[in-house]
Order: C-alpha cells, then structure tokens, then sequence
C-alpha cells in the first residue's frame, strides 16, 4: 500500500531521518516505535506532506506520488491524527468536518455533511454528535471526530501521532477497537507511540527508530518489551524494580478538603483530602486535565485555594506563596521543566541556584558569590549525572532529559523533607526516565515523603506505595501497590466506580 | 531585511496611489490657473490674503505627483521648507536679505489660525520688509516644533517665529542659546525676560463681541449656537466675547456653548451644530480649524455662520456673514522693523481694531442692512475708545 | 435648560448618535472580519483617511459623491491588498505594520491634501435621503428612522450582511476556522493565506467605506479627519466581542452617548468648564467596557499569529 524508500532529511544540525525505508500493507497496524527525536515525527510528517525530504521516494497503492501538501495527502488518500488535535474548539463536528470542502464561495450547507457523518459513526461505532462543539467534547470524544474526520474524506491510510497518549486505558481499548475495525475494512494504519504494552498489544509490524535511522524491524511475536526497549534506546533497560519495603513515619504533607478554581473559574479540584507520611511515595494519577495541575499548583502556593488547609511538616500553610511554603520545607518539580521549572537563557548554574539564590553562601552582603555558586553547581552536575559541557552552558541547549535532571538536583539537593514532583518524565528518553526513577526511591528510602504527580499509569505504579486516582477534580478511589491493577485503575481514571481499598488510605 | 522590504512596499503603494490620485487630478493640471480658487474673484478678500496662494499654486502643480513619493520618504515636514525658500522676491533682495521662519501647529491653508500668520507674512514679503521666508508647517507634536525652531535658528534666519501658545516650552529653552537671532512667540504674552524673544496676542474678544452684536440683530429665533474646540486660550476668548457681545445687544437672545473637546473632529463639530439647529439656533459661530465640519451643516440648513480667524466666507458663500480676520502683518512689520534696527525681543504686541490688527470683514454677496453694518462699526468704534467693554 | 427632555430633542440626539455611529460601525464590522480571521490590522485609522481624502477629492474633481464614494472604496481594495502582503506574505509583525499604516495614510493624506486642493472647499457630498419621503408621515419615530442618508442604511444593513457571511457561508466557515487553528484549516486544505487576505480586503474595503462616509457626509476633508475614530473602531471590536451585533451595540453607544454630552452642553446641562471632562464620556466608557468584558470571551485564538507551516 505505502513504500517509503530511503527517505533522508536534514535539519540544520541534525539528521532528523537517513535512509529509512517503510512499508505498510493494506490491513495492516504498522508501528513506528522510538524515543523523542528518534525520527518519527519528521518520517510521518513527511508522509503528510508537511515536510519535504532531501531524498528518498514515496509509492502509494502502486504509484509514485509527491506529497507536497497535506491537502494533496488528503487527495492521495492519507490522514492523519495529530498528537495535538487539529480541530477549530469553537467550530462543532459537522463544521469541523466541513472545512476545505464545498466551494470557497458558496453557503455552508451542513445537512448532507450531517448525515454523512452519522453514517460514518453508525459504520465504525464512533459516537459523535455532529452538532456539538468541539469545546465541548472530552479528549476522547475529540479523537473520535478526527478519526471521523480522516474517514469522512475516505483515507485509506490513516497515522495516528501517539494517539494513545490523552487516552484513559478503556478509552485505549476503545480506540483499539476502532482500529481494528479500519484493518478489516482493508485501511492501513501507522502507529506511534513508546508505550511497549500497547505497542506489542496493537501491531502487525513494528519498525523501531533510533537516530533518525532503522535500528530494527520486528513483530510482537518475534519481540518482548525488553528486546524491542534494548532496539530503541540501544542497550538493555530495567523494567522491573524492586523496592524496599519500609514503613512510613509522620505525616508530612497532608492536604484536607481542598477546593481550587480553575482557569476558567470552574471547580478543578473538589474536596481533595491526601496525607503523605515520610518514606513514602504517593502517586496521584488521571487523565490529563483532571484537576492535577490545579492541585499541585494550590500546594505550592501559585494558586489560590478556595476552601480546605494545607498542612506541611504538620504545620498549616497560613501565607500561601511558593516562597513560603518552600521555607516550611516543601520542594517541587513542576510539570513543564521548561516553561515553570527552568530558565532556558540562564546557564545551568544559574538554574541549579534558582531557589537559594537568597541564601548564604550564594549571595553575601547582597552580591552573588560566584565562587560558592560555581562549586556548588559543579557537585550537582556530577551527583546527578547532567550531561552538559560545562555549568555556563545555557539551560536550553541541553537535552529533555538533562534539563530535568538539572530541575530535579536542584529540587532534591535543598534539604527539603517533602517533594512534590509532577510529570518528572515526560517526553523524555529512557536512559534519563529510569535515572530520575532511580532518584525517586532513592529520596525515598532517605525518608522523604513524595508526592508524585503522573499521567503514565505504569510510571505510578512502578513507583508509588499507595494510589490516588483523581477525575474531573475528585478522588476516584485510593489503591495500594500490592492491590492495584492496571484495569481496576483504568475504570477509575474513566470516572467508573468509586473505590477505597487501602485502609492506610488517609 | 523585513523592515526594508515593509518600507519599499510602503513606496510602491505610495507610487500607486499618488498615480491614482494624479489620474483624477488630470484636468487640474492641464489648466492650473483656472482651477484651483473659484472664490477669488468674487471675494472682496484683500490682495494679501489670495495673492501668495496664487503664487503658490502653479509652483506646486509644476511637480508632477509621481515625484511626491520619494518625498514622502523622508520627513515631509522638513522637506516643504526648502520648497518655500525658492518662494518670490529673491532677485528684490536688498544688501542684507531680511529671513523670517515659520513653525505652525497646523496647515497653511487652514482658514484658520495658521493661515493668518502664513498671510501675514506674505504681505510682508509683497510689501518688501521680508526678503525671504520658510515655513513648518503641521508640527502639532510639540517636540517637533522645538527641533524646527532649533534648526531655523540654526541657519541664521533673522526672525523665527513660533506660532502656537505650546510652544513656549521648547522656546525658553532654544532662545538663549542663539542671542543673534530675534523669536516672536503667539499667542502669548511672556517673553520669559529673554531679551530676543517678542511674544504677541490678539484681543479675539473684541471681534467675537463684534460678531455677537451682530448676530443678535440677525437671529429670528433668538437661539444663537457656539462651537469651540476646549476652553482654553484663544478659542476662549472669542466665544466668551461672542456671548457678551450678543446678549449685549439683546437680552432676550439665548447663546448656547458647546465645546467639542477637539481641534480636529470635524464630524463631531457637525453634529455639535446639528445639536445647536435642533435646539432652534439659527445662527451659529466657532472657533478653530474643526469648525469646517460646522459650515457645512449651516449651508444644508440655511443657518447664518459667524466666523473667526480668517476670512471663511469661502466655506458657504449663502450663510457666511462675516469673519474677525487676524492681520499679523500689523504686529509682525512692528517686529521687523524693531529686528532690523538692533532691538532683538523684550516687548509684548496684542493686537486690536486700533492700526488694523484686527478687522470684521462681511460678505458682500450676503445682503445685511445698512443699520446692522452701522451699529457693527459703532461697536468697534466704541470698543476702541472704551466705552465698550468685553468684561476681559 | 429643562427643555432637554423633550421628545424632539431626545429624538434629535438619537438621530446624531446614529450618524456618529455610522464611521465606527463601518470600519468596526470590518476590522471584525478581519480579526476573525486572526489579522489585527491598527491601521483602521490610515486606511479611513486614505478612503476619506479619495472620496473627497474624487468628489470635487467630478462634482459626483457616487465616484467618490467609488474611490473610497477602491483605496480600502488597495490598502488590503498591501496590508495582506506586508502580514500574510511577509509575516510582519501585525501591531507594528498597523500603526506603520496609520502613520503613512496620516502624512500622506495631509500631504496629498495640502498640494492637490489647499484650503478646505466644501464638496455636495451624499446628502441623497432615500427613504425621506417616509419620515414625513410617521411622525417623530419616522424621523429617527427614516432621516438619515443612504451610507447609514448602508452601514446598518451591513450587520446582518457581515454576520450571514461569518456564519452562514463557506468562506465564514474558513474566516473561523483560520483565526482559530489556521494549522487545523491547513491540514484540510484551507488556504490560510488565502482566505486572511480576502479577510483583510475586506476589512480594509470597509474602513476605506467607513472614512469616505465621514468625508462625504460632512462635505469637506482637512488634516486628521478622522481624528482617532479608527482606534475606537478597534476598540468597539473587543467591546462587541467579535460579533456584528456586539460591535453595532458599540458603534450606537459610542456616537449616543457623544451625541448625548454635546446636546447637554447646548441645553446647558453641562457647562463649559465640565465639558472638557463630559467629553472624555464616550472614550471612559470604552475603558470600562473592556476592563469589564476583559475575559475575552471570543477572542479568535490566533489574533496577531503569522501563519508558517513549520510551527
């Protein structure tokens, strides 16, 4: 159906893709598997016309095509699902579904487009109202009128950009579902994603990249998780983890009957009561957009609360500013290193002394003491292992996965007895996932008490000594390690069931 | 390279447009004399007031529009003065040609307050005192009349005047630093104890009165409508004349004022007259260059318009009555003269009816009795002896 | 003094501030499709001088308003079409590029002014009343709504033309979608560029309408004529939330409540010494609005975005 043969394009700098060759048959879940900046991404979009390649050819059932827009990807009859939806929010389905078609001149007659839709959701079971807006819809929901979309205009191959990655786990298996039913209708599909479950769950093929070449070609019979990880990342990964059982001390942060507004005024996060005791890990886990956000933001102090106390080291937050809730010893990993958790035009010293800046030895008699700083921020580097030239290098110009390290060494090195740590891995590469894992326990058999933040299910429950699942701004139900399972946490992520398993939940 | 290309762009435009508006302009440039002004001949206007504009025109039309783009490119403003330098009279230049410069808030040709002193100093260049004269004109941003003002000092022109009450600031600071050169600031009357700066005004009450005596023998209605732009200064002066003067002369007559908060919203200056027509005025007078938009809502509604400044029987031949006309080149030849013989500043002019400075020129074409014309002269006689006052 | 409240001068302040209104709702409607689309364009105020001053000089060189009228609409053509090649095609920086237009039709409609005709000479500009003939038999509401001239019907009956377009048709359906998401609309298809360039025209065509208007309304053209209605205009667009009716409700308020200080002033209600500060009534009023309404709700998500294909 598709060849894609020795496709190669360079960015300035960067080989992004060097021969790779592709191929997808009709009927078939062909996955593309590898780390952030693998390649992926260039190679499907490349497919879709958004980018050009410097070489290589692209065949499509039988004939040779140019790809040089996605409108003329769309004629060929390839789509694709972004990794972020490309709908107008303020548009509904049907509008959605409308735009580029009908003449640029003429009424938008919704009527025929309406129907069609209906049928086409009849046909897949893909439930979409065609008359809601998309601002209206839950993330689900929205992937389903993008699939709609593709399948309106009749795609026969359809890339789906790390769909999985907004999806709670039943809304996974609905997808997965979908999917299937397209293969039967003789439709190839391109998957992405990193997460090895799913991808040993829903492929065919699997064509796994490592900087922006081929590293292996392979099925899920032939693979397991570990061979298909060792092809991504180029050496053997640690999946399983052992972790020392300890028992918990004093409650160091505990959170009662908290109520914070949104962006929107709206109630993200209703009456929310957590206790977390030193040794522990606590993992609070949902789907994106489910109030977590708003919840750390409230502890730290950059959110207003509206109701309900804060208590840290048994104390109650009585000046909610970050600067103060530090002091009481609270440290925190904030989920966007980039945009809240670093400064990208400061040098990685810089970064590290961000929250002590004020304090002696950094600053004497008011004037920064670069000598303490520079041999502080030296240590750090090599504790944590951050790769970088040197400690004046800018934050910006390291990779995903040292900027966080250097976030993380700042945050662990403080002093502070309770961590409160959001998204510590995402859109990282593995090496530097497991380190900061590594970190985790690490701080907790120290006798730290950690808040963890996440939304990869596996991540918290690799980690976390209790769990804490959260929907729309409530917690669903709490489950400890040793009873927790994948599906029963799923329901709970979807708003299904309301449980309490644990009796040390607090 | 983003900035240059906007730039060239903004040319090209220019270009276009200018070529468009030149199109439509045709037939004025083929027959540039016959055009431009159908109100001279009719007009009982002196030969000071029209006569430079005549000079003027066939010296600008002579440019073709496309050559106006690169013009535009640099300042505009600076770019007129040279323009105006190759301006008459040079060949009449005596041993020590005489230069006078200009810098004015608004256009030349405003019919309004920088129109009287561009006039004035024509006069002076027909009369001979001034060999040569240029003008900025336009500088409503006060910093730019300061760097004007600078940079004709600067050149070593004899005079520099600075047309505008806002621009004492930068003048106290620029005076002093050229003690060789004569300023004549207005209206105003601080000369800062600078000894090379005059400063002249205009009593524009005593015309106002004028207007008002008349206009209250006119109106039928007894509603008479003001229009001024804020109530500051000159404007001020002529419309709280305007108002003694008419109940003055009738008790019974009702003047209301309205200040539009602007010298330049000529649409809200119509809908102030609309106001003052639907209040059941049926004459109406105003002060300042937005008073355009006022004339000609007085033409649509056969509404007597008083003017001020200068002659403004041009904006409505039908309703125009007539105008308190500024005459400068009664102070300014004062000036000159002084200048030349050594004196550089120090002194304060107003002007009033007494040698001419201020003069009530009526409408020929309008048909206005003989006793209306009579008490109007006995109202200037009287203001100039004192028997009259404006309560100023 | 207590003469204000009767009818006929409640009724004649009314009819002021709908004529107020008209430049404001002209060029606000089209400013408005223009932002729909994500293009801010804060040259409004240029573009109306530059459709005044063609109006007007055409008007005078022909004697006819209607070629007049003509002009002005073919300068806001050609004022959107340089606009959509400095933001769409070059991707200048929009805030900047807008008051680099405003500048340009400032100097430039001065300049063309002060050479091409000099003093100020009155023009008969649109004084056509069409439905006139009505105002006499329907006594005084007849007179509020049938008094005006043909560009105010023009201007009003342009609310329900502009909203039709933005919601009802296919181009609408783009306008929407590019000022939201222009990379969604792209990936369907949509020709971003395409469509934010007829946005713009448009918009552009509509200020130009909106200065000959002014022009041709009050007969005459001087320096700055327009004297800042092209900024509130862009304010009205925030104050009416993106929508015709929102900004019409603006554009009536706005001329209204100017109408409303000035005839207060003639009935002296307000005195001179206040007026000064009456006067900043309609621009106060503004500020609180937006302060208000300051959620933006509506806003078009990729307001002021260049559209690259890259991002």
């Amino acid at each position: 159906m598709l060849e894609m043969q020795g496709i190669t394009k360079r960015f300035p700098g960067v080989v992004a893709n060097e021969d790779v060759d592709f191929t997808v048959l009709p009927g078939q879940v062909h996955t593309l598997l590898g780390e952030n900046g693998a390649g992926k991404s260039t190679l499907v979009k490349i497919l879709y016309g958004l980018y050009h390649p410097d070489e290589g050819s692209i065949t499509f059932e039988g004939s040779p095509v140019n790809i040089y827009s996605p409108s003329v990807a769309i004629r060929t009859g390839i789509g694709m699902i972004h990794q972020h939806f490309m709908l107008v929010d303020t548009l509904t389905v049907a509008e959605n579904v409308a735009l580029g078609l009908g003449k640029p001149l003429g009424l938008a007659n919704l009527q025929p487009i309406r129907r069609r839709i209906r049928e086409v959701s009849e046909e897949f079971g893909l439930h979409v109202d065609p008359d809601t807006y998309i601002w209206q819809m839950a993330v689900g929901e929205r992937q389903r009128a993008e699939i709609l979309k593709a399948l309106y205009r009749n795609v026969r191959l359809l890339v789906l950009d790390e769909p999985t990655a907004v999806l709670t786990p039943p809304e996974v298996t609905d997808l997965f579902v979908t999917l299937r039913q397209l293969t039967a209708d003789g439709r190839g599909l391109v998957f992405i994603s990193h997460k090895l479950n799913e991808v040993m769950e829903i492929s065919d093929e699997i064509t796994v990249l490592r900087d922006g070449k081929v590293s292996g070609r392979t099925t899920p019979a032939e693979s397991s998780r570990e061979s298909l990880a060792m092809m991504m990342v180029g050496r053997p990964v640690e999946f399983t983890r052992t972790i020392a059982d300890q028992t918990p001390g004093e409650p160091k942060l505990e959170v009662q009957n908290l109520r914070v507004r949104g962006d929107r005024g709206e109630l993200a996060v209703h009456d929310v009561n957590i206790d977390v005791r030193a040794g522990e890990i606590v993992g609070i886990v949902g789907v994106s957009g489910n109030g977590q956000r708003e919840l750390a933001e409230a502890i730290i102090g950059l959110r207003e609360i509206e109701s309900g106390q804060v208590n840290v080291d048994g104390d109650p937050v009585k000046t909610p500013t970050p600067k103060h809730v530090r002091a009481m010893g609270l440290a925190y990993v904030p989920e966007e290193r980039m945009k809240y958790g670093s400064i990208g035009d400061f040098t990685v010293a810089e970064n590290l002394i961000l929250v002590d800046y004020d304090q002696a030895p950094y600053v004497r008699n008011g004037l920064l003491s670069f000598n303490s700083i520079e041999e502080r921020s030296e240590q750090l580097v090599g504790d944590y292992s951050i790769r970088t030239p040197n400690t004046s290098t800018l934050t910006r110009k390291l990779s995903g996965g040292n900027i966080q390290k250097v976030v993380i060494a700042r945050e662990f090195s403080g002093g502070a007895e309770t961590l409160l740590v959001a998204q510590p891995t995402r859109g990282i590469d593995i090496g530097a996932a497991e380190y900061i894992h590594e970190q985790l326990l690490i701080q907790r058999s120290q006798g730290k008490a950690i808040l963890l933040i996440s939304e990869d299910l596996d991540e918290v429950m690799a980690l976390s000594d209790r769990l804490v699942v959260m929907y729309e701004g409530s917690v669903m139900g709490r489950v400890s390690r040793e009873e927790a399972t994948i599906e029963q946490v799923g329901l709970l992520m979807s708003g299904v069931g309301e449980l309490e398993i644990s009796p040390v939940a607090g | 390279m983003k900035p240059r290309l906007v730039f060239k762009l903004l040319l090209a435009l220019l270009a276009v447009f200018a070529l468009a508006v030149a199109g439509c302009g045709n037939d004025d440039d083929d027959a540039p004399a016959a055009e431009p002004a159908p109100a001279p001949a009719e007009e009982e206007a002196p030969m000071e007031e029209e006569a430079p504009m005549e000079e003027e025109a066939p010296m600008e039309e002579e440019a073709p529009m496309e050559e106006e783009a690169p013009m535009e490119e640099e300042a505009p403003m600076e770019e007129e003065a040279p323009m105006e330098e190759e301006a008459p009279m040079e060949e009449e230049a005596p041993m020590e040609p005489f230069r006078v410069a200009v810098v004015a808030p608004s256009a030349s040709n405003d019919l309004a307050f920088t129109q009287s002193m561009f006039d004035a100093v024509n006069a002076l260049v027909d009369s001979g005192q001034i060999a040569e004269f240029a003008i900025t004109d336009g500088t409503f941003i006060v910093e730019d009349a300061g760097a004007a003002i600078r940079g004709y000092a600067d050149e070593g022109y004899d005079l520099v005047i600075a047309h505008g009450s806002q621009y004492g600031g930068p003048l106290q600071e620029i005076a002093p630093d050229f003690p060789d050169v004569s300023f004549a600031w207005g209206t105003a009357v601080d000369t800062f104890g600078l000894p090379n700066v005059y400063s002249y005004s205009v009593r524009s009450d005593l015309g106002g009165y004028v207007n008002g005596v008349v206009a209250a023998q006119l109106t039928e209605s007894n509603v008479i409508g003001v229009i001024g732009p804020i109530e500051v200064g000159d404007a001020k002066l002529y419309v709280d004349g305007f108002a003694t003067g008419a109940t003055a002369q009738n008790p019974d007559v009702e003047v209301n004022i309205v200040y539009t908060g602007s010298f330049a919203d000529v649409a809200l200056a119509a809908e102030a007259a609309q106001s003052h027509i639907s209040a059941g005025a049926d004459v109406l007078t105003g002060s300042a260059q937005m008073v355009v938009g006022a004339t000609g809502v007085a033409q649509e509604n056969g509404v007597l318009w008083f003017g001020t400044q200068a002659n403004q029987t041009p904006l409505g031949e039908d309703i125009v009555v007539a105008s308190q006309v500024y005459r400068w080149e009664v102070v300014l030849s004062q000036v000159v003269e002084q200048v030349k013989a050594g004196t550089l500043g120090g002194e304060t002019f107003i002007m009033t009816f007494e040698g001419g400075g201020l003069d009530i020129q009526f409408n020929d074409a309008m048909d206005i009795p003989a006793d209306v014309l009579a008490s109007a002269q006995a109202t200037i006689d009287g203001l100039s002896d004192g028997s009259i006052s404006t309560g100023q | 003094m207590n003469d204000f409240f009767t009818v006929s001068i409640i009724i004649a302040t009314l009819a002021s501030g709908i004529r107020l209104a008209v430049p404001f709702l002209l060029a606000a409607l089209g400013e408005a499709v223009g932002q729909r689309a994500g293009v801010l364009n804060l040259g409004v105020e240029g573009v109306m001088l530059i459709g005044a001053f063609s109006a007007y000089y055409a008007a005078l060189e022909t004697g006819s308003a209607a070629f007049g009228l003509l002009m002005g609409l073919a300068s806001g053509v050609a004022m959107g079409l340089v606009y959509a090649l400095i933001t769409v095609v070059m991707h200048a920086e929009q805030g900047i590029s807008g008051i680099g237009i405003y500048l340009f039709g400032l100097g430039f409609t001065d300049l063309l002014f002060q050479k091409q005709v000099g003093t100020p000479k009155p023009i008969s500009g649109l004084q056509a009343k069409p439905f006139d003939w009505l105002a006499e038999d329907t006594g005084r509401a007849g007179e509020l709504l049938f008094s005006h001239t043909v560009l105010t019907y023009v201007a009003f009956l342009l609310v329900p033309v502009v909203y039709w377009l933005i919601t009802r048709t296919t181009f609408g359906l783009n306008v929407r979608a590019v000022g939201e998401n222009p990379q969604a609309a792209d990936t369907l298809g949509v020709s971003v560029n395409g469509i934010r360039t007829a946005a713009i025209v448009i918009g552009n065509t509509m200020a130009g309408l909106a200065g000959a208007a002014l022009a041709l309304e009050i007969g005459i053209f001087q320096q700055n004529l327009t004297a800042g209605r092209g900024f509130i205009a862009i304010a009205l667009v925030y104050f009416g939330a993106w929508r015709p009716v929102g900004v019409m409700a603006g554009s009536l308020l706005f001329g209204i409540v100017s109408s409303t200080v000035l005839q207060l002033q003639v009935q002296d209600v307000i005195s001179g010494s206040v007026s000064s500060i009456a006067n900043m009534a309609p621009a106060v009023l503004t500020v609180i609005v937006l302060v208000v309404v300051s959620r933006r709700i509506g806003q078009p998500a990729a307001l002021t975005r260049p559209f690259t294909r890259d991002s």
